[in-house]
């Protein structure tokens, strides 16, 4: 099986919405090291992911 | 939904008793699991079905028994496999593989309620699988026909195998609840498929998998924050609020993407 055909299966035929989950690690990654408040962090990491939806939604492929 | 081995107190407030929580997730994950396994199953079923009607029972059900097996050794052999990871690790790749699964779930069933995709039509696909089938050679036709049968359980069900072995790796616990949600939809769709002898073209698919999509964003999202070590406030009771969240968001998200009935005629 190919690696491609894995990645389609898990993620679908969005880019967008990988993406975004991707910002949404890094971001949470950068703001607890700076020892940011956790709920802030939290509330960030799911509104990234959100934002990930809403772009994929949109995305014309 | 973490273990009690793995769970270590972060000072945040617990408004509901743990035991109750732990109950409600288990739910959940059987519920999400139930719903995912209903989906494919139904799917599935219309192959199998079609095999069935076009060419014999026995084969229909042999394709089915086989891949069934297969499925369960799936489970049976990763499940335990992944609790060799570092639960930490382990729940930020799990919640990763959730949440991307999740999200294309919830994309695809968002664009159909929107009218931006076509809803799947059960009846179609059994019309069309009958009559590939009935095309097909004699000689061939039952060999074609099993593995098609297989084909179809195996890939519908390979989704399901491994929402239930990622929602599985948190605890024994976790995989008996998520197994039995699946176990259930199953034998409640193979029940319904041999009462009716027809595809199950009323079950409201899409909105079953919208649900779903919700369920497994949210569980991975959650899964992945504590991997990062986030500290969600009210630990697992910030589940439900992402599943709202996220319900709240898609529903919008519907709303802004409808395709005007003018632009649909």
């Amino acid at each position: 099986m190919r690696l491609a055909a894995v990645w389609n299966f898990i993620a679908g035929d969005s880019r967008l919405a990988p993406a975004a989950v991707l910002v949404a690690v890094i971001v949470a990654v950068v703001m607890l090291r700076a020892a940011l408040p956790s709920t802030a962090v939290a509330a960030t990491f799911a509104g990234v992911i959100a934002l990930g939806l809403a772009g994929a939604v949109f995305e014309h492929r | 939904m973490r273990s009690p081995a793995t769970r270590s107190p972060r000072g945040a407030a617990v408004l509901v008793p743990r035991g109750f929580l732990c109950l409600m997730n288990g739910w959940a994950l059987a519920g999400t699991t139930f719903l995912a396994s209903g989906v494919e199953a139904v799917e599935a079923l219309t192959i199998v079905l079609a095999v069935g009607v076009a060419r014999s029972w026995s084969v229909a059900l042999r394709g089915t028994v086989y891949a069934l097996i297969v499925l369960a050794l799936i489970v049976v052999l990763f499940g335990p496999l992944l609790r060799l990871v570092p639960i930490e690790q382990l729940k930020l790749v799990v919640g990763i593989v959730l949440t991307l699964f999740g999200l294309s779930w919830l994309r695809k069933s968002i664009l159909r309620y929107a009218g931006r995709k076509a809803l799947r039509n059960e009846d179609a696909a059994f019309a069309r699988e009958v009559s590939v089938l009935r095309a097909a050679e004699d000689a061939q036709a039952d060999k074609i026909a099993l593995i098609t049968a297989f084909k179809s359980v195996l890939l519908e069900g390979l989704e399901v195998a491994i929402i239930v072995v990622t929602f599985g790796a948190a605890s024994t616990l976790a995989l008996r609840w998520s197994a039995l949600g699946a176990a259930a939809a199953v034998v409640l769709v193979a029940m319904l498929g041999l009462a009716l002898k027809q595809p199950a073209s009323r079950v409201p698919e899409n909105t079953m998998k919208f649900v779903v999509g919700i369920m497994l964003t949210s569980f991975g999202t959650f899964w992945t924050g504590e991997g990062l070590g986030i500290a969600w406030l009210g630990e697992d009771f910030s589940l439900p609020v992402l599943a709202v969240f996220y319900l709240v968001v898609s529903l919008v998200l519907v709303a802004a993407a409808r395709v005007p009935r003018q632009a649909r005629a």
